[in-house]
């Protein structure tokens, strides 16, 4: 199989990225058709934009651009095709793949800014938004007309949903209505050449293959999106939530394949593990109990006649596995104290370690027990401790390994870790991620989940968008099957701090 | 450089973002380098990495309004507010942040008597149209201020510095308000001139220590302190954390915000008809984020108004912070913006806050629409007296 690295009339293969000094024409350009002020070379504005929220270290941010439209976006994929530049796009960087990362010392494209909400037409439920929009900040202008954007990930008073749409981000309640590519319609991209592409489209039923499909959850390696069409979702009329706690992980597991079995599929449906919940809830005290192995957060939704039927088959099918005690919440405070909870779950562990590992695989409901207690014993043989907090209704594990990284030799063994639990997942007949992405996180993954073949042809499909290899480099596809040429320089000298 | 920050609260942010949008200026500028996750970095590459203090570094600090909207937001705990605060304080050491001309202008507020003559001079300056718009003080001052005296020994009325030189009417208020319920105020006058917050914020620690022990040895009766100040009343309550002893940590138990410590009080306030007016309630970023009482506002504002509205941007700051609006116009002029637009939405008749900054910020741009700014306890003194 020949390897589509080098694509015919490409003007020319991209070069590592090298550093930028402060009198390369790059920058010039770049100030010219921004503004001097949105475009940063500075020692803090590239070290901090070359983190995310996850523990990959890549390269160094090159230039920092802030653009405020799609003109500027375009405007520095034209700059960055003529000096052969590679362009990371970014959000709020809260990604936990390392998908906004730089690798060598890329053009960095923070689109913080372009953060507005552009036209909503109520009829028929869309709107269309800059991809700087928080995802919460949709909700809640949406909110007064009795509607909201249905993809929650946990990160999601943060997120912005142009970072929803690159990793087709999911979230709790995505289990009834679908993740983010079930929301999104129509997309306005700029692609590495600075043609900009309409891809989608608002018809019900667009004719044509569906490039939409295909951008979503592409994590940048096509190219950015500047404006993004998403359908709204009406406000549920009652909502039911329950707190169902056990003696075991186990018996929550079963529970939730039992729920789906039952033929209910609640807005929600989500488990923690004792450690996570005593976390958790020294942060909001929302009264989760702290002398349960597991606890089971479900919710349904619908209209008030149903609701109480699919809530009790829950409450029954969780009694069935031994559930300790049901709870519903009370009160309207009660349930946002809960979900609270369960969304900071993450930010919490700081207060017990100051480093996680926190991974995102996704394995058949059937098998969520077995393989949950595989990850506690793989925890335990590296001298580990793991959490465990989970979108159980999607079978998607999110193992948390916490360590202190001061501890010499820790992250060896957390990456060892990781990786068995990887493969148990992928044993189990699972995937690698949920909702995270790949990133560069679970590139090395991508051989033992796909064929050569497979492999080959998401290449292609890739080049087609993108055929010097320049839209955030390095990602997801694992080398060998993508631009391997700029993952030669993974690290720029020290002294970018000067 | 050493910052002098204890590693374990630098190391415990986990990067995970979610203070971001609680941050006023991540807000206004999308910019990882105006944002509280940034700054930690920025911290930790200075502190543990060495990265040399350069004028971005020193921007980013200076840019926090340390207004502390990220500290509820954290999952993890992490002690932000603290972190700036040391931050500060090692950087004004070294002379790379708070320059001369602001330490002398903070020199009158430990002194009632140049305060005075200050205020007084401002005032015929303000009167004689002599103030530039660009000093930011958005306030008018008084000429002349009512006298503040004792009606009794049950609790302090903290009365403060700039407070008293330019609001003494909200005291007048406050204190009106608690003899109401049968309490005799002694107001704490030039006895303890002021509480060290801003010159905390500036940096200038070693003042704020030295004011504090003042405050403690003047109070020193057991009897408790009520504050209506919002930001005022969190450094005080933040004395045993500044001070490092038991004696501060006493008296910083003794500190309540005005309508915290109404709340909580056995004795009732009379009754009265309550005002026909719509009002916003924005809550100081020092009583909701730091202090955290700022339910107890709405607890003792509520029978004495028709109808309370909620402002629906989660306490995001209004760009006051103490000196910040003099400090950083640009920034704090598009975070008050940001407020403006959430207050003008709610369509309120008068917008209420517990923090004398907020409101002399605030009300020269709400006065615009048509909405008064005042103190609550000012609007429960209306009611009481019949002046609704």
């Amino acid at each position: 199989m020949v390897l589509n690295r080098v694509v015919e009339g490409a003007k020319r293969l991209v070069s590592p990225d090298r550093p930028t000094t402060s009198g390369d024409p790059l920058l010039d350009q770049l100030r010219g058709a921004l503004t001097a002020d949105r475009v940063h070379l500075d020692g803090v504005q590239r070290s901090l934009l070359s983190h995310d929220a996850s523990v990959f270290e890549g390269g160094v941010a090159g230039p920092v651009c802030y653009p405020t439209s799609v003109d500027e976006v375009v405007a520095i994929m034209k700059i960055a095709d003529e000096h052969g530049r590679a362009v990371v796009p970014r959000g709020a960087g809260t990604g936990l793949a390392g998908g906004a990362i730089p690798l060598g010392a890329p053009i960095v494209v923070a689109m913080t800014k372009m953060n507005r909400i552009l036209d909503l037409d109520i009829d028929n439920r869309i709107v269309w938004v800059q991809p700087g929009v928080i995802n919460l900040d949709l909700t809640r202008y949406l909110r007064p007309l009795g509607y909201h954007f249905a993809p929650d990930p946990s990160s999601q008073q943060v997120c912005t949903i142009g970072g929803n749409v690159a990793n087709n981000s999911g979230g709790p309640h995505c289990l009834a209505y679908g993740v983010t590519n079930a929301h999104v319609v129509a997309i306005e991209a700029v692609v590495p050449s600075g043609d900009v592409l309409a891809l989608g489209g608002l018809d019900a039923e667009p004719l044509g293959f569906d490039l939409r499909g295909i951008f979503v959850g592409s994590e940048g390696t096509l190219g950015i999106a500047t404006k993004v069409a998403v359908t709204i979702t009406k406000n549920p009329p009652s909502v039911r939530t329950l707190l169902l706690s056990f003696d075991s992980v186990r018996d929550a597991a079963n529970t939730v394949s039992g729920v789906i079995a039952a033929g209910v599929v609640p807005a929600a449906m989500e488990v923690m593990d004792a450690k996570i919940t005593a976390a958790v809830e020294h942060y909001v005290g929302a009264g989760y109990p702290l002398d349960a192995e597991a606890v089971l957060l479900a919710e349904v939704d619908g209209s008030e006649a149903g609701i109480d039927i699919d809530a009790d088959r829950i409450a029954d099918v969780g009694r069935e596995h031994n559930a300790t005690e049901v709870r519903f919440a009370k009160s309207e405070d009660e349930r946002a104290l809960l979900w609270k909870g369960r969304k900071t779950a993450f930010g919490a562990i700081a207060q017990i370690a100051p480093d996680y590992y926190l991974h995102d695989t996704v394995v058949p409901r059937s098998k969520l027990a077995d393989v949950l207690e595989e990850v506690y014993a793989i925890a335990e043989r590296h001298d580990l401790l793991v959490m465990n907090v989970f979108h159980a209704g999607d079978g998607n594990l999110h193992p948390l390994l916490i360590f202190d990284g001061r501890e010499p030799g820790v992250l060896a063994r957390v990456h060892a870790a990781g990786d068995e639990i990887i493969s148990a997942s992928l044993a189990a007949g699972g995937v690698l991620s949920g909702e995270h992405g790949i990133g560069v996180e679970k590139q090395k993954f991508m051989d033992d989940m796909f064929s050569h073949a497979d492999l080959d042809h998401q290449n292609r499909l890739r080049r087609a968008f993108d055929p010097t290899c320049r839209a955030n480099p390095g990602k997801v596809l694992p080398m060998g099957h993508s631009c391997a040429d700029i993952q030669a320089l993974r690290r720029v000298p020290s002294g970018v701090w000067g | 450089m050493d910052l002098r920050l204890d590693p374990d609260d630098l190391n415990s942010c986990v990067q995970c973002g979610l203070c971001l949008p609680h941050c006023p200026t991540f807000r206004v500028t999308g910019e990882e380098s105006k944002s509280p996750r940034g700054r930690i970095a920025l911290m930790r590459a200075v502190q543990d990495e060495d990265a040399p203090i350069t004028t971005e570094v020193v921007d980013a600090f200076a840019t926090c309004v340390q207004c502390r909207g990220c500290e509820p937001a954290c999952p993890s705990g992490v002690p932000y507010g603290h972190l700036m605060e040391q931050t500060r304080e090692t950087l004004a050491d070294a002379g790379v942040l708070t320059p001369k001309w602001q330490r002398l202008a903070f020199k009158p507020l430990a002194s009632p008597t140049m305060l005075n003559v200050g205020s007084k001079a401002l005032a015929i300056a303000q009167r004689a149209r002599l103030v530039p718009k660009r000093l930011g003080i958005s306030a008018t001052v008084p000429l002349r201020q009512p006298s503040l005296d004792a009606s009794g020994q049950d609790v302090h009325l903290f009365t403060g510095c700039i407070m008293d030189a330019w609001q003494r009417d909200i005291h007048l208020a406050v204190k009106r308000v608690v003899e109401a319920g049968g309490i005799g105020v002694m107001p704490t006058g030039d006895t303890a001139p002021c509480c060290g917050a801003l010159h905390t914020h500036a940096g200038l620690t070693g003042e704020s220590r030295r004011l504090a022990d003042r405050m403690i040895d003047a109070l020193d009766d057991g009897k408790p302190i009520l504050v209506d100040s919002a930001g005022c009343g969190a450094a005080m309550k933040d004395y045993g954390h500044l001070l490092g002893t038991p004696e501060a940590e006493a008296f910083a138990s003794r500190v309540y915000d005005i309508a915290e410590w109404l709340a909580g009080s056995d004795e009732d306030l009379p009754t009265a008809k309550p005002l026909d007016i719509r009002v916003a309630i924005q809550d100081p970023c020092h009583l909701r984020h730091v202090q955290r009482v700022h339910q107890a506002t709405r607890t003792v504002l509520r029978p004495y108004v028709r109808e309370l509205v909620e402002l629906d941007d989660d306490g995001l700051c209004c760009g006051a912070g103490g000196a910040y609006s003099v400090l950083q116009p640009e920034l704090a002029g598009q975070i008050r913006d940001r407020k403006l637009d959430v207050i003008t939405a709610t369509k309120p008749d008068v917008v209420v806050s517990a923090n004398p900054g907020c409101s002399m910020y605030l009300s020269p741009e709400l006065d615009r629409h048509g909405i008064e700014t005042i103190h609550p306890m000012q609007l429960i003194d209306r009611a009481l007296n019949g002046l609704g």
